[in-house]
């Protein structure tokens, strides 16, 4: 039938059993499809690119597979995991396209580094959120199952590498609420020297405790742009101080880091009385 | 049906079916950029892009498809009927793309990065 797509193409049915492909191996993927065009031939051509450095399909033209392919990391920044926007190229002599595009990854980790009681809500709201939520303590009473339900993994690790079974990666966070600044000190350490760290880390503590633990940072040779690369001490200032409150503080914190929102109460954002009702 | 329940069900269908993506939200819309529902000859399959006036628009542009349209942005504009009763009131605008989803002549040859098929 003439509503098919081109002949060649690929349909929106074999992309998506493409991304069921990456998401199992737990690989990231790019694809893309022409939405509008200066030559409407153009439109409902697709390719996809992944992170095993495969691709298929095609957008219709060399030039505009390229153009796409030389804006997938600026557009979508290594701390996503799924995204989905349209963007307009142009692509020589007048030609232009409208692509929309969507990065799908395996879900993003949250890593919580001290099972005590600030972890059990922060566990609970970050499997909310869609995070795969890992905890991770030395003491193996703390560090059990039953006290994390919602948790994709709950480990008994060794200071001394308390990475080695998780490796977080640019698309995962990592939030430091161990029961003592010696023990956030060796995760930052090792986060700070991965080769791709991840994107959000926090770590809890007061400002003396915080100041500590970036002194002995310094002593060790990391810079001033390392220290600012840790949100310390870690959430939004809702003054809130039960653990829940806390746990809810780090969480928005983290959707804040991913939405690009300003943090303020909308009432103070958008004045709505201020703006429609006040005097004159 | 979440998000990789629906991947699934697209990656799955056989018959003459039109995929709704939206391709593009500004404003307060009731579904974000990336919401996606499959509509059949006879019915929604699965998925809504928020409901109301505005899904309405997209099925009947779904049905033009399936009897022969070309695939197609079609604009869902929800701020203008302020006072409508309609759940579809939310004060946004909507890009959706319209097409057929299901496999045609398919040729997906894995290449390396670099090299490529060009169609």
């Amino acid at each position: 039938m003439s509503t098919h797509p081109p002949r060649g193409n690929l349909s929106a049915a074999r992309i998506a059993a493409r991304v069921l492909e990456a998401l199992a191996r737990g690989e990231r993927i790019h694809t893309a499809v022409v939405v509008e065009a200066s030559d409407q031939a153009l439109v409902g051509r697709r390719r996809w690119w992944s992170s095993r450095r495969l691709n298929g399909g095609t957008l219709g033209s060399r030039s505009l597979d390229e153009a796409v392919a030389g804006k997938l990391r600026s557009l979508f920044p290594p701390h996503q995991s799924t995204a989905a926007l349209s963007r307009r190229f142009a692509f020589g002599e007048g030609r232009w396209a409208r692509i929309y595009l969507e990065l799908h990854g395996p879900p993003a980790k949250l890593v919580i580094v001290g099972a005590g009681h600030i972890a059990i809500p922060l566990a609970r709201i970050g499997a909310m959120l869609g995070l795969r939520v890992e905890v991770l303590d030395d003491r193996p009473e703390f560090a059990a199952a039953e006290r994390f339900p919602d948790a994709h993994a709950v480990r008994v690790i060794d200071f001394c590498d308390p990475f080695a079974a998780t490796r977080p990666g640019p698309a995962d966070h990592v939030v430091l609420v161990t029961r003592g600044h010696s023990f956030d000190y060796e995760c930052l350490v090792r986060l700070l020297r991965m080769s791709s760290p991840p994107g959000y880390i926090g770590m809890i503590g007061s400002r003396r405790r915080v100041r500590a633990t970036h002194e002995q940072l310094r002593r060790e040779g990391f810079s001033t742009d390392d220290l600012l690369r840790v949100r310390a001490p870690v959430g939004l200032d809702l003054g809130g101080q039960t653990p829940a409150e806390i746990a809810v503080a780090v969480a928005a914190e983290i959707i804040l880091f991913h939405s690009g929102g300003t943090g303020k109460p909308l009432v103070e954002k958008e004045r709505v009385v201020e703006r429609f009702f006040g005097e004159g | 049906m979440d998000e990789k329940d629906l991947m699934a069900r697209l990656a799955a269908i056989d018959g003459p079916t039109v995929l709704a993506t939206i391709v593009a939200a500004k404003g307060s819309t009731p579904r974000k950029t990336g919401a996606r529902m499959l509509i059949g000859p006879e019915r929604v399959i699965a998925g809504t892009v928020g409901g109301g006036c505005g899904e309405g628009e997209v099925i009947a542009a779904a049905q033009e498809l399936l009897e022969g349209g070309k695939p197609r942005v079609v604009r869902v504009d929800l701020t203008d009927d302020f006072t409508s009763w309609s759940p579809a009131v939310c004060g946004g605008i909507m890009d959706i793309f319209i097409e057929r989803a299901d496999p045609g002549v398919v040729r997906d040859a894995a290449a390396p990065m670099g090299g490529r098929a060009d169609g």
